[in-house]
C-alpha cells in the first residue's frame, strides 16, 4: 500500500528540472521566410512537456547591436504545454543577431524549498547575417556563448561560460534537457531526461548534442541572499538558461 | 505571388554559392522616399567599393548605382516602379555577390 502511495507520489512529480523557455518559430531567419519570429515563452519541464504557471515576468527584451529595447508590453498571454505562458510576435528590423531574453519573477517551488529564478535568453540571427551571436547581456546570471548559438549541426558541441554577477563561475554545475516536442524521444532512464554536466575551472562547460532540436542548458547557482517566505527565510536558486537549436544533418 | 516572382527571377542569384566570404546586403525605406542599401562581408568588414543592380518586379533593370566606400548607397524611391517590389543586388570590386528582395510589405504597402 506504502510503495503503491510512494510510486503515485513519484508519477505526479516529474523527475525533470524545471526550465524557463524562449523558443522562436525560426532561430536563422531569413528574407524569404518573412520579417518577423513568433515566439513561445513558458515555464515547463521540457523533456516531458508538462508545463507549470509562468507569471508575468519582470523583465522581456531583445538585445541588438549593443541596444536592448522592452519587449514586456508585446507579451501576448497563452496557453502552453496546458499552463498559462506567453507568445509574441516580434519584427526583426534589422540584419545581425537578436537576442531575446526574460527575467520572471521567483518562483517558489515548496518541493525544494527554495525560489527559483531562471535569467533566460534564446539567441536569432535574421537574414544572414550573425554579427552579435557572443553578446553579453550583463544579467545577473548568464551562459555567455563560445559557440555560436544557431546553425550548429547535431553532434556538434556546445560551450558556453557560466557568468554570476558578470564574472565566471568555476565548476558550475549545468543541467541540459531536450526540449521534447511531440514525446518524439524516450528516456531509459529517469537520470537522462535531465543530464548534468560541470563547467571546467574557469566556468566554461561542453555539451554535444545527440539529436536535432531544441536544447536548454541551464546553469544553477544559490544567490548569496534569501528571500522571505511567510516570516521563514528561504534560498534562492538563479538559474541562466539559454536555448539552442541543433540542425538535422541534411546529406544529399 | 509577388514574393514568388521575386525569388525566381533571383534564380540566378540563389545560385551563387553562400561562401566563407559572402557578402549580405539589405536595404530598408528611410524618412519614406530613400531606399538605404548596406553591404558588409560575412567577415564584418564592409565592401569599399561595389556595383548596385536595381531591379523591378518583372526583372527589369531600373538603375544601377555605386556602392559607397562605407559599403552603403542610397537612392529615391520611385513607388510606382516599385510597386510590385524590389530586387537590389550588391556585386563587390571582388566579384561577390547578394541580395535583398524589398517587397510591397517592406515598401509600406507601395502606396
Amino acid at each position: 500500500m506504502s510503495r503503491l502511495v510512494f510510486a503515485a507520489l513519484l508519477a505526479a512529480s516529474p523527475a525533470a528540472a524545471h526550465y524557463g523557455m524562449i523558443i522562436p518559430s525560426d532561430p536563422m531567419l531569413s528574407q524569404e521566410e518573412g520579417r518577423s519570429v513568433d515566439l513561445t515563452v513558458s515555464f515547463s519541464h521540457p523533456f516531458e512537456e508538462d508545463g507549470m504557471v509562468l507569471e508575468r515576468p519582470e523583465a522581456f527584451t531583445v538585445t541588438h547591436d549593443g541596444e536592448t529595447s522592452d519587449l514586456l508590453g508585446d507579451l501576448t498571454e497563452a496557453t502552453v504545454m496546458g499552463e498559462p505562458g506567453y507568445t509574441m510576435t516580434h519584427d526583426l528590423e534589422r540584419p545581425g543577431t537578436h537576442v531575446f531574453a526574460m527575467t520572471p519573477v521567483p518562483y517558489w517551488e515548496p518541493a525544494e524549498d527554495a525560489f527559483i529564478q531562471h535569467f533566460t535568453k534564446t539567441y536569432v540571427s535574421a537574414y544572414g547575417d550573425d554579427e552579435g551571436w557572443d553578446a553579453e547581456l550583463g544579467l545577473r546570471t548568464e551562459i555567455v556563448p563560445l559557440t555560436k548559438p544557431f546553425g550548429l549541426w547535431a553532434g556538434n558541441v556546445f560551450q558556453g561560460v557560466v557568468h554570476l554577477e558578470g564574472e565566471p563561475v568555476p565548476f558550475a554545475e549545468v543541467e541540459v534537457e531536450f526540449y521534447n516536442e511531440g514525446q518524439q524521444a524516450a528516456a531509459p532512464s529517469e537520470l537522462m531526461i535531465t543530464q548534468t554536466i560541470k563547467a571546467d575551472g574557469n566556468g566554461v562547460f561542453t555539451y554535444a548534442a545527440p539529436a536535432p532540436g531544441w536544447w536548454g542548458f541551464a546553469a544553477l547557482n544559490t544567490a548569496p541572499e534569501t528571500m522571505d517566505k511567510v516570516g521563514a527565510a528561504k534560498a534562492v536558486e538563479l538559474g541562466a538558461v539559454i536555448w539552442v537549436r541543433f540542425e538535422e544533418w541534411a546529406a544529399q | 505571388m509577388i514574393r514568388i516572382a521575386l525569388a525566381a527571377l533571383l534564380s540566378l542569384a540563389l545560385a551563387a554559392p553562400a561562401l566563407a566570404h559572402r557578402v549580405n546586403v539589405f536595404a530598408s525605406v528611410e524618412d519614406g522616399g530613400t531606399v538605404l542599401v548596406e553591404a558588409r562581408f560575412s567577415t564584418g568588414r564592409v565592401p569599399v567599393a561595389g556595383e548596385v543592380r536595381v531591379e523591378d518586379a518583372s526583372g527589369t533593370l531600373l538603375a544601377t548605382y555605386e556602392l559607397d566606400e562605407d559599403g552603403t548607397a542610397r537612392f529615391p524611391l520611385d513607388r510606382e516602379a516599385a510597386a510590385g517590389g524590389l530586387s537590389i543586388t550588391v556585386r563587390t570590386d571582388d566579384d561577390h555577390e547578394g541580395y535583398w528582395l524589398l517587397t510591397p510589405a517592406d515598401l509600406g504597402g507601395g502606396s
